[in-house]
């Protein structure tokens, strides 16, 4: 049982970190469909300079970079080019998808055995990781996880709370009424697209320097999309993102658990596909969302 | 020819030149020339009638991957779902052809499967489209989820009923090849399921502009609220229009199996889906451009992979171009609309009302 929490909230990192980033994007009225890509571009950039250098926070610091660079270009793609977020994100996906074994090739050729480095450490608080069941699931865990229990906490309380959260809020709601006020709806887009590329980055980092310690090319398999249905099914509020990601967290922690205990009664696939099952289930089940207003359309001042 | 065609092929043209190009310049990480891989791609090609004909073996399926993606965007739908889809034809087209393959002839077997292949793929996203239509779930989200849920399914039908008999792994025992569709071209693997996606692409465009169905589709996706105020039931062409996406994404699952390889593989193909995207946005969603985008989509991944045997670059560069291309190809349809919204208010500011 501990076990299995703490695999949960482990795994639940980086999906909270990619779920809470793209709540913050689609509040402002974008969908950030290029995430799978973003993730797989910090994993790539965290695990090679961490190998190049030996430093995790060097290898932390470029996953941020990429991230960054990655949704920056499709952020000016879909915002100040408009076009259609479904279709450049595809394509940032497809050149992720490429780039990275490509560059992973180019600089290490095919090593005979998978390389790797240490991955972050886990950092037993004392005394509170000394609690049942409930410690060590929270309080022995590597740094990653632990910077995301001051980040999704400063996050509800920023777009709830501040000024600036009101204007993110709106870009997606009432984008003329944010240009009428003097602020610059595509620059408030941008920036937070950006800032989610920073949160992907290191989501995806989690996957590569986190806990493996090391880099394949299909190591994100499908959790960037995972985490952008738990924004859809969060409702597009942060808490939401909270609560899907413990389910999703939950769910995945299982399949592993249940894929290494060998003996099993209920197939593997099942564990494999029960996340996706899930999100279909609860897309359909649920009618009325808080869709904001001006999601996926590009915003265009009127001249 | 029409201005705006025109204009298409040419930013597009130019898209695909420059998207090559800058791809290119990754080559020199390699510490490679890029002239001399590129020279290496287009020979690559030309060597034989074989390796030419392998163009036409890749397009197939893209073909049918990327009308499965073009047909909704015209209703303003997105179906990223044609990756499951065609696993959901594959497992289909397999399992049939496994079945009846010892108690039928083959022309037999081969249309119960390509039948079965059409309904059962076509169920399964029509499905997407009844909950767009019933509950108003976001169409992208569920496309997106069913291929994951598509591809568990089929490992585990890989790892279990339809395992070889051998037992060794995960795939199935090899078609009889009575039920391969047959080779229409000597010398080549070009299989009559080339001709399937030719009629596909062409049925697709008839559908589209020519009927009132397709009409209906066209309406929905400029205006789904105008559509629906003249009577036309955007409900409707949803799961029509998802059934029929599904569908044809399936096609390309049968084709493959019956056509290329003959068996089921666990992890093949596993790019049909999100190229088929690229491949509609190259051709603007147009079912007859399809064919052109699929064909020259064919000739990278051909000449990719002779590329890489030949100049040690590896495969993983095809999706590198294609990434690359697309990108290109999405920022000329914006360089394009504004040169042809420029072209129109010179015309109106010159007081020409042709």
């Amino acid at each position: 049982m501990t076990g299995l929490l703490v695999a949960a909230i482990m795994m639940g990192t980086p999906l909270l970190l990619g779920s809470l980033a793209e709540v913050y994007v689609e509040r402002t009225g974008v969908m950030n469909t290029a995430i799978e890509g973003t993730f797989l571009m910090g994993a790539w950039a965290a695990f090679v300079v961490t190998y190049t250098t030996h430093n995790l926070w060097l290898g932390l610091a470029a996953a941020i970079v990429a991230g960054v660079f990655t949704t920056l270009i499709y952020g000016v793609i879909c915002i100040y080019l408009g076009q259609d977020q479904v279709v450049v994100g595809t394509a940032i996906n497809i050149l992720a998808m490429g780039l990275t074994a490509f560059l992973f090739r180019a600089q290490f050729g095919t090593p005979l055995s998978p390389l790797t480095v240490d991955p972050f450490p886990k950092i037993p608080i004392p005394v509170l990781s000394q609690i049942p069941v409930l410690g060590p699931a929270l309080f022995e865990q590597n740094l990653l996880t632990y910077s995301v229990y001051v980040i999704a906490p400063l996050m509800i309380w920023v777009l709830h709370r501040t000024s600036l959260g009101l204007t993110v809020r709106s870009a997606g709601e009432n984008p003329t009424a944010v240009d009428v006020a003097g602020i610059d709806v595509k620059r408030v887009r941008l920036l937070t697209v950006s800032f989610a590329g920073v949160l992907c980055g290191i989501a995806g980092a989690f996957y590569s320097i986190g806990f493996l310690g090391l880099f394949t090319e299909t190591m994100i398999g499908g959790r960037g999309w995972i985490a952008f249905a738990i924004c859809f099914l969060g409702n597009w509020s942060p808490r939401g993102a909270v609560l899907g990601t413990l389910v999703f967290g939950l769910a995945e922690a299982i399949a592993i658990q249940m894929q290494s205990s060998g003996a099993l009664i209920i197939p593997n696939e099942v564990f494999i596909g029960l996340p996706y099952v899930l999100t279909i289930v609860l897309t359909v089940a649920r009618k009325t969302f808080n869709v904001p207003e001006k999601l996926g359309v590009a915003y265009a001042i009127e001249s | 020819m029409n201005r705006r065609v025109l204009d298409l092929i040419v930013t597009n043209v130019l898209a695909v030149v420059l998207g090559l190009v800058v791809s290119g310049l990754l080559i020199l990480l390699l510490g490679k020339d890029p002239l001399h891989a590129y020279g290496t791609l287009i020979s690559g090609v030309f060597r034989d009638q074989y390796t030419f004909g392998e163009i036409f073996v890749k397009a197939t399926p893209l073909i049918f991957s990327g009308l499965a993606f073009a047909l909704p965007f015209k209703a303003k739908l997105f179906n990223i779902g044609a990756q499951g889809q065609f696993y959901i034809g594959a497992v289909t087209a397999v399992a049939v052809s496994l079945w009846l393959g010892p108690l039928m002839p083959g022309p037999l077997v081969l249309l119960v499967a390509l039948a079965l292949t059409l309904v059962l793929s076509a169920v399964w996203a029509g499905l997407i489209g009844l909950a767009k239509a019933k509950r108003g779930s976001n169409e992208f989200l569920l496309s997106m989820m069913s291929t994951f849920v598509a591809l568990a399914l089929m490992n585990y039908l890989l790892r279990t009923f339809l395992r070889e008999a051998k037992g060794e792994y995960p795939q199935t025992d090899p078609l009889l090849n009575a039920t391969w569709l047959p080779v229409i071209v000597p010398d080549t693997r070009i299989h009559l399921g080339f001709v399937l996606a030719l009629l596909a692409a062409i049925g697709c465009w008839f559908f589209l502009f020519r009927t009132k169905f397709g009409f209906r589709v066209r309406a929905t996706g400029q205006n789904a609220r105008a559509a629906r105020m003249s009577g036309i039931n955007p409900d409707r062409v949803y799961v029509l229009i998802f059934a029929v996406a599904g569908a044809l994404a399936g096609a390309a699952g049968f084709t493959e199996v019956n056509g290329v390889q003959h068996m089921l593989v666990q992890g093949f193909n596993p790019d049909v889906g999100a190229q088929g995207i690229g491949i509609a946005i190259l051709a603007n969603a147009n079912p007859i451009g399809v064919i052109f985008a699929s064909i020259l989509f064919g000739v990278l991944i051909v000449g990719g992979g002779i590329m890489g045997q030949l100049s040690g670059i590896p495969n993983s560069y095809i999706n590198v171009m294609i990434g690359i291309v697309m990108i290109f190809v999405i920022v000329g349809n914006y360089v394009r609309a504004r040169i042809e919204t420029r072209r129109e208010v010179r015309r109106v500011k010159a007081g020409d009302s042709k």
